[in-house]
């Protein structure tokens, strides 16, 4: 037990909360917004996975890991467009177009990897790049907190800073409230005005710019090389979580929290001798529980009202 | 002739068109760098129908996707879109290998017996989401994506504690019984007798859904709870029956695949078939008939991804991005409900009834 309170207590283990949380964070805000507008992306994982390889690719050939981010980040913009173009002018069903999406980025991204190294496992031959940590001069030096606040890497800060920017935006500036009114009634929204395709098609591209920014994170700072589907479901764990959140941002925030410390419970375990498998479970089982308890809570209370 | 039949025709004829213009334009580009474009394109669309051989390779690919396609098919009909058919096939794979292994022989049924208990306990990845759904409102999309990966993480570690065969280099399974393994049907190919019951169970779902009430009461629970409800129709019941059979083909899937196919089990990832059988469903228009020709298609067009792989040393993964840009094209309205094509489809019908 006094080991488990020893990792607790250690900045390293905040740090790993930290490194875990920063993708899923940017990936379940960028879900939230296409949510609230009423077009959900499924298509998460898919645009991660692109922006982790455009970042690598990129990062390799310029040799300056911001403008692979910045590649990444318009890659993901892109599918975000193209996803608003299958739904909205194709006409094609919104949860098919993320499966497809998903379908094409993990076999496009393989073939991407394979033109570009002759490899389709690996970028470990490419020298790419990796975004920098950033060192609070002053914070970081103060005696207890200073190593929990400070050295962490800049998409980290950049995760935090999101969500009281789109929570911001959701609630205070037009755009937001148009998404929302969009989300809420399409119909409604056009009558009085709104292009409700343009909307989806803009929050759309701000999901897949959040999308390609938590793969880069994950190609460009959480590891150093892509790998064949390195999102490994991260994508739809964002899911749960943005549905966990109940569409805020702060609320996303929460649960993102809830499911990294989970995960790095079950990284940490695994030192202590614990099966992993059954501790990489723990991450996915959280959601399941929580949104059935959730839902359930809705139920009887409404049940109460009637 | 039936006048519902030729505009069946019209919808059919496009859905062709598309998929050939679909195919082409993805091929195309990868074809265009190579010496002689043309011999890319016919590698992969003639050489799947090359011999004998590799029509049974086609066969091969398309038994477990035919399986998992009637699995999506099953599930969606009943209005949810539990997606645990993903896990249920390896849930599948896992306890058919499992009762291989630790059950007796028995005789000629061994497979008979570890394709049940597959099934069985590969259904509790579609019942888990479906319950959660029916009885606390859960939303079963997203319960059941995340119960995908904490039921991968929880087999592999039962394989890696229980089944594991230490002489083995890596993480696998011990060798599967010889009496449990399916009959092989064409020499050089894996083709197996699984896709004789992968054939039959779809041509019996189609029985099923269109020619029996139980049927008819699915399709109506699935089009619209309240029109249901309004008829009497146990929803919650019905529904929940979609979930348990979809979940057992998902199992078949899976075990038909290991037992079929593999010296060992060897799966530490999902295997994705789950996925295939979502794409299969929506080729197929949700219609049982209609999965076989939809599955063969797809194991065409992997096939040709092997020769494209093997002959002109472009990876097969071309196949994903052809499948993923077919979903989108054939599921377009734009496309097929387009007012030219229904003013086709309204004048067709009007002189056949002007007859």
């Amino acid at each position: 037990m006094t080991g488990l309170l020893n990792i607790v207590a250690d900045p390293a283990t905040f740090a790993t909360v930290l490194r875990v949380m920063t993708p899923l964070l940017i990936a379940a805000l960028g879900i939230l917004i296409s949510d609230r507008a009423g077009v959900f992306n499924l298509g998460m994982e898919g645009m991660m996975l692109t922006g982790a390889l455009v970042g690598v690719l990129v990062s390799a050939w310029t040799g300056s890991a911001w403008l692979g981010l910045l590649a990444a980040v318009v890659a993901g913009g892109l599918m975000g467009a193209l996803m608003a173009f299958a739904v909205n002018t194709l006409g094609a069903n919104l949860i098919i177009t993320g499966i497809a999406l998903n379908l094409a980025a993990s076999s496009g991204t393989t073939l991407g990897l394979f033109f570009a190294t002759g490899d389709k496992g690996m970028s470990g031959a490419l020298k790419s790049g990796v975004m920098p940590s950033i060192d609070l001069a002053v914070l970081g030096s103060i005696p207890v907190i200073g190593p929990f606040v400070s050295g962490h890497n800049v998409l980290t800060y950049g995760a935090l800073l999101a969500v009281p920017l789109v929570s911001l935006m959701m609630a205070r500036t037009a755009f937001g409230l148009r998404i929302r009114a969009v989300g809420v009634d399409p119909k409604a929204a056009a009558t009085v005005g709104i292009s409700v395709k343009l909307i989806q098609l803009k929050a759309l591209i701000l999901s897949g710019v959040l999308g390609g920014m938590a793969g880069a994170y994950l190609s460009m700072g959480y590891v150093s090389w892509f790998a064949q589907d390195m999102t490994a479901g991260r994508g739809f764990i964002a899911i749960a979580i943005e549905v966990m959140g109940m569409g805020t941002a702060w609320g996303t925030l929460a649960a993102t929290v809830v499911i990294a410390i989970a995960e790095t419970l079950a990284i940490t375990m695994q030192t202590l001798g614990l099966p992993n498998e059954l501790m990489q479970m723990i991450p996915y089982v959280v959601p399941i529980v929580i949104l059935t308890i959730w839902t359930a809570r809705g139920r009887a209370k409404r049940a109460a009202l009637k | 002739m039936n006048r519902a039949f030729l505009a069946g025709l019209v919808r059919l004829a496009i859905t062709l068109a598309v998929i050939g213009a679909v195919l082409l334009a993805v091929l195309i580009p990868f074809a265009l760098p190579h010496e002689h474009p043309g011999t890319v394109i016919a590698a992969f669309l003639l050489g799947p129908l090359s011999s004998l051989r590799h029509l049974g390779n086609v066969a091969e690919y398309a038994t477990p996707i035919a399986f998992t396609g009637l699995a999506a098919t099953v599930v969606f009909r009943s209005g949810l879109f539990n997606l645990g058919i993903e896990s249920g096939v390896f849930l599948g794979g896992l306890a058919a290998t499992t009762a291989a292994l630790l059950l007796l022989s028995f005789g000629p049924f061994t497979p008979f017996v570890a394709i049940v208990v597959g099934a069985v306990v590969g259904s509790i990845s579609c019942i888990v989401p479906g319950e959660l759904r029916l009885r606390w409102e859960a939303p079963e999309m997203v319960t059941s994506l995340v119960l995908n990966f904490a039921i991968l993480y929880a087999g592999v570690f039962f394989l890696n504690y229980y089944l594991r065969d230490p002489a083995a280099g890596s993480l696998m399974s011990y060798r599967i019984p010889a009496d449990a393994k399916l009959d092989r049907l064409l020499a050089g190919t894996r083709l197996n007798s699984g896709a004789i019951v992968a054939l039959v169970a779809c041509l019996a779902g189609g029985v099923w859904l269109y020619f029996t009430r139980s049927g008819l009461n699915l399709r109506i629970v699935g089009q619209g709870p309240v029109f249901a409800s309004h008829l009497g129709l146990p929803s919650r019941r019905i529904i929940m029956q979609a979930q348990i059979v979809g979940g057992m083909i998902a199992g078949m899937a899976g075990a038909i695949q290991v037992l079929g196919l593999y010296p060992r089990f060897s799966w530490t990832q999902l295997p994705g078939l789950g996925w295939t059988g979502i794409i299969i469903a929506i080729l197929a228009r949700e219609n049982p008939f209609y999965v076989v020709p939809a599955a063969l298609f797809l194991g065409y067009l992997q096939v040709g991804g092997d020769f494209l792989a093997r002959d002109i040393g472009i990876p097969s993964e071309v196949v994903g991005l052809i499948t993923a840009a077919i979903m989108l094209a054939v599921t377009a309205t734009a496309i097929f409900q387009h007012p030219a094509v229904l003013r086709l489809i309204r004048r067709i019908r009007q002189v056949e009834a002007a007859r």
